[in-house]
Formats: structure tokens, sequence, C-alpha cells
């Protein structure tokens, strides 16, 4: 698409403001911890039923990208994602927050996340027709393969003790279980509840563990330092911050884009995957956990790619990797238009509109990011038993909003109570997070490949990106365990 | 710490044995797959079982450090003196799940960040009621306005 056809086609359309408003209502939606980017969207969707085709795509797919970075926020500010992706933002960026560098997190976040978008437009435009083999050649196999490799993770994750983190890790995976069996559709784990007939959400884990255990501990916890005027105003990275984030937001914009592009993976096991590489990457790998910028700048990379790069195989094939790749294909369906091979031949105009969107979105992105980010910390700043009072009343009103139930709610809380435990035995949890995220994917693919292989189970080392996939699990694994076992003898 | 440890880990085997023999209960199905609803649960539940053993084990042996004790995670609360403020936090969740059918959503958050502020260690004057009923105002605008999100409207609708 040639320049000048860019420009009229983004002036001859209400793309512009469609872009910024989605920005703006994504990232409201995804600073509310409990208001996934999914949610954000889905209540959009009716709203844009009467609009012209193109600028109802932008307007879905730039909240998209709004929601994705407004996860950070409340990740960075109160230590709880706002959405799943932002998760491994947390370590750091909450832990930065502690130190009085909440601004220079946001900052970082911010400007990650613009470069992680950029690049995955360009990632989109460049190969969403020419990759969509790849996602085809994908089977059952591959993505328990694709579930194992996001597993691996745990054991960066885990800290210095992996069985803790296994056994989180573990449970994590049981949590996955309750709800109807994938297979049989026979009820596990319900104890006779309607509600938990289809599972407990992640995000529920989520809000309960990080959010509501915080608050539990932070009531036994002496007031939290103020932010001055200088820390609290959000700050750009400087140029030696440039370019020691450079190579993280690299690696979390290729994982990003690899991992985007492939159906079920999302933004969650992306930026975790992001967020080991660049520890294991790194010449400060000891900072991580501990308040590292390149904590922080990975997958924010990461996950503001995958929402451009998700759309490659919604696109392309029809085939959400996402719940909010799913929302936008419904909107795309309510506007007649069929993703797939056909979409770029019929209706060009819309997927060349989309392109341009998107541009604008991750533009308006650090313009708006920047805006709304100064109320944010504001808010911060606020004496604690006020600031903790709003966020609880935040985190019980978005939990109810997630499917309105006050079952959830009490989901949420008994999570909270988990979290807290967690803490006091000084077990990690993002471990447990990461195996309720990935748990349905696994059981439900390991077991399909078995019964499309008659129970042989070499069906996953035949599979070449099974096998791929899996050899890179078993190698991200062994090396943390030589680390590991390396750091211990050099401690004798 | 390594007490800790030990509790920890015969928790989880607990949770693991309970787990197991719920999984075991799950009925067979006609439609069941060679590994069946009942498979990978019994797995996770003999694996969480064997690591909670290591991790027991561990605890026990009179040289174990914990290297855990530097998770940046693990900020461990003061539950001595703090559990009463703690489990005050929960019952105000609780509460709210109660009332929000009877008082509705506005009234029943006001109440929630009026209880919250005082657990947190604020004091309930007249600054602190002022700020729970604006601060419910908000909440209503953005969720049940803004977002139309239907939460229970509680007994008012009758009453008025």
């Amino acid at each position: 698409m040639a320049v000048g056809d860019l420009i009229q086609l983004l002036f001859s359309t209400a793309i512009i403001p469609a872009a910024f408003g989605g920005v703006a209502w994504g990232i409201l939606g995804g600073a509310l911890p409990g208001i996934s980017p999914s949610i954000t969207m889905a209540l959009l969707l009716p709203f844009t039923y009467g609009m012209d085709s193109t600028v109802a795509v932008v307007l879905l797919a730039s909240t998209y990208v709004g929601a994705e970075y407004g996860g950070s926020i409340p990740a960075i500010l109160i230590g709880t994602p706002g959405t799943n992706a932002a998760a491994a933002t947390v370590i750091d960026g909450y832990e930065m927050k502690r130190q009085g560098k909440a601004g220079e997190a946001l900052g970082i976040s911010l400007y990650s996340g613009f470069v992680g978008g950029l690049f995955g437009f360009l990632v989109l435009v460049l190969l969403t027709e020419r990759l969509s083999n790849v996602a085809l050649a994908f089977t059952p196999s591959s993505y328990f393969a694709l579930g194992m490799l996001g597993l691996s993770v745990i054991a960066s994750l885990a800290g210095d003790s992996l069985l803790k983190g296994l056994i989180a890790g573990v449970i994590g995976l049981m949590i996955a279980t309750i709800g109807t069996d994938p297979v049989t559709g026979l009820n596990r784990f319900t104890f006779g509840s309607p509600e938990l007939l289809s599972g407990i959400p992640a995000i529920l884990v989520m809000v309960g563990l990080f959010a509501v255990s915080e608050m539990l501990v932070q009531t036994t916890a002496p007031a939290w330092e103020k932010a001055t005027h200088e820390t609290a105003r959000i700050r750009f990275p400087t140029p030696a911050l440039w370019r020691r984030i450079a190579r993280p937001q690299a690696i979390g914009s290729v994982i990003g884009a690899c991992e985007g592009m492939m159906p079920g993976a999302g933004g969650a096991i992306s930026s975790f995957l992001a967020y080991n590489e660049a520890r294991r990457w790194s010449r400060h790998s000891e900072e991580f956990g501990h308040g590292s910028p390149e904590g922080v700048a990975a997958p924010e990379a990461a996950n503001n790619t995958v929402a451009c790069t998700a759309l490659v195989p919604m696109l392309s094939l029809g085939i959400p990797s996402s719940n909010s790749a799913a929302v936008l294909l419904g909107g795309f369906l309510m506007h007649e238009l069929v993703p797939g091979p056909m979409l770029f031949v019929q209706h060009g105009e819309v997927v060349r509109g989309l392109y341009a969107g998107l541009l604008v979105a991750n533009i308006a992105m650090l313009i708006i990011g920047y805006l709304i980010m100064g109320p944010c910390i504001w808010l911060v700043s606020r004496p604690k038993p006020y600031l903790m009072a709003f966020i609880y009343a935040l985190v019980v009103s978005g939990v109810y909003a997630f499917q309105a139930s006050l079952f959830n709610v009490g989901i949420a809380l008994a999570f909270g109570v988990v979290g807290y435990a967690l803490r006091y035995f000084a077990v990690p949890f993002l471990p447990m997070v990461l195996g309720v995220v990935l748990g349905f994917m696994i059981e439900s693919n390991y077991r399909r490949a078995l019964v499309l292989s008659n129970g042989d189970l070499s069906t996953f080392v035949r599979n070449p990106i099974s096998a791929a996939l899996l050899a890179t699990a078993f190698v991200v694994l062994a090396a943390q365990l030589m680390r590991q076992a390396k750091s211990r003898a050099n401690a004798r | 710490m390594r007490n800790r440890d030990l509790l920890f880990g015969i928790a989880t085997l607990v949770v693991a044995a309970v787990y197991y023999g719920l999984a075991v209960a799950i009925p067979q199905s006609d439609l069941a797959d060679p590994v069946g609803p009942q498979g990978l649960p019994r797995v996770y539940a003999l694996l969480l079982a064997g690591l909670s053993l290591i991790l027991i084990a561990r605890s026990l042996r009179p040289s174990a450090t914990n290297p855990s004790a530097s998770n940046p995670e693990s900020r461990v609360p003061n539950p001595g003196t703090g559990i009463p403020r703690v489990i005050g936090m929960l019952l105000i969740g609780v509460a709210y799940i109660i009332v929000l059918p009877w008082f509705g959503y506005l009234l029943s958050v006001a109440a929630l960040i009026t209880a919250t502020i005082y657990f947190q260690g604020g004091s309930i004057n007249g600054r602190s009621i002022l700020v729970a009923l604006s601060g419910a105002a908000i909440f209503w605008l953005l969720f049940i306005w803004l977002l139309r999100i239907q939460y229970p409207a509680g007994l008012w609708p009758s009453v008025i």
C-alpha cells in the first residue's frame, strides 16, 4: 500500500477518531482489574453494529491494542495485572513502584508497548497472507507441546525454589481440571454447583492471588512511601536506559510475534516467555525480580506485539488465537466479513483500513497512554486506607461485572486467602497462574492427540512442530536446573 | 522457615490425597478416550504428592537451607498481630456479597469503602463517609451507567 493511498484512506473515513477512541476505551478497560480486553471489546461490540465496516473493525482492534497496554497500569501501580498478559509485568513493575520508580516503570511499559506494537504491526502486514500455512499445520499434539513449552517457564518463575514453583504449577493444573471434562462432557470437581460447570476463569484466580491477597497483606503492613512529585511523573527512558532495554524489547517483540501467530498461545504465554528469555540473555539477570527495567520492557513489548500478530491467524484462517481475537472475529462476522483468503480479495479495503487503523492506534497509545497515566499516578499517592478501599471496591465490582455473578466474587476472595497463604509459605504463585491458564489447553489437546493416534505416545515426537516445541521446553527446563545446580555448587 | 516448608509440604500432601480421592470418584463414561476424565487428575495428584514428600524430606534435613527466602514475591506477613484485621477484610467482602442483593450496588459499595478505610487504619469521620459516598457514585457511573452492567438494584425499587 503506497503512502499516498494510506493517507487518503485515513482521512476519507473515520479511522483516526475510531483508533483514538478505541485505544482510550481499551486502556480504561484494561486498567480495571477483572475487566479483560475481551470484555472491554465485547461491551463495545453492540455499538459497532450500525457503523461502517472498516471503522467498526478499527475501533475493536484499537480497543484490543489499548487494553493490552492498559493491563500494565494496575500491574505496576497496585501489583495486580489488569489483563492476563500483564501478569509478568507485575514481577518487576510493582517492585519498581515499591522503590519509588512508578513513573519510570510506566514510561518503560508505554514505550516498550509502542515498540512492540509497531513491530507486531509490521509482522501483521508482511506475513498475514504468507504465513497462514504454518498455523494450518498445527495439530492437537502441537497444541499440547505448545502448552508444555509455556509450562517450562515455571522453572524461571519459581525464583530460587524450583520445587515450590513446581508444586504451585501442579496445583494450578489441578484448578484447571474443575468443570466439564473437555472430551466426555462429564462434570469434575463441581460438587453439584452449576457455577463451576465452566470451570474457574483464570481472571478470578489472578485477581484473588494478586489483588485480594495484596490487600490482605497491606492490612498488616505499614503505610507505603508516598511517591514524590518528581518520582510520580511519568518518565520516558533516558538514552542509557533506552539502550539497556533495547535487547529485551527485541526479545519480547520477536517472541510476541511468534507466539501471537500461534493459535491458542496469546499474550500471557508470550509475556512470560519474553520475561524468561530477557532474564536469560541479560547482563543484569540478578536484578530480575528486584525491579529490573528489562523485566518490564520484555513482557510489555511481547504482549503489545501479540495484540497485532494475534490477528494473523484470525484474518488469514478465521482462527481466533485468543478471547479478544474471538470477539474481533464476532465483529467481522456481524458485518458479514468472513476472514480467510477471500477476505483479502473481496474486502481488501477493510483489511487495508484495519492496517491503517492499527498503525494509528499504536501512535495513539503513546499519546493517550501518556495523558491517562497522570491521573493514575496521582491515585497511587492517595492515603493508603482510602486507596485500598477504592481498590477493594474496584476488585469486587470488576469481578462481578465479568459474568454478573456474586459467586465469582466469593471465588476471588477464596483465592485471596490462598494467595495470602502462599505468601506466608514463601511460595511463588505465578507458576500457579500459568498452570491455570494452560491447563485446559494441555489436557484437551493431549487427549485429542492420543485419540487421533490410537493411544500412540510417539505422536508427540513424530510431529515435527510438536517435537521442536517439546525439545525447546526440555532445553528451557534443563538450563534452569543446571543454573540452579551451579549456583548451589558455588554457594558451597 | 523450615517449619513453614514442612507445614506447606504436609498441607499440599493433604490436598493431593483429597484431590486423588475425588479424581477416582469421577464416574466412567462410555464416551471416554484412552486417558479418560480421571487420567490427568490422577497424574496431577500423584505428582503433587511426590513433590510434597520431597519438600517434607528436604525440610526435615538438619542442614537444609531455604533458598526461597529471598524470593521477592514472598513478603511474609506478620500473622501474629494482624490476623484479626485480615479476617476483618475478608468479612467485609463476604458481607458485601450478602448485602448486595438487598441494599443494591450504591449503598453496598459505599459501606464496603467505609469499612475498608477503617480496617486499613483510617478513621471513620465525615471526610471518610463523604469519600465513600463519592466513590460509590463514581463506581455507579462507571459500571452501571457507562458499562451498563446489571448489578442488583436491591430493595430500593419496591420501597420507592
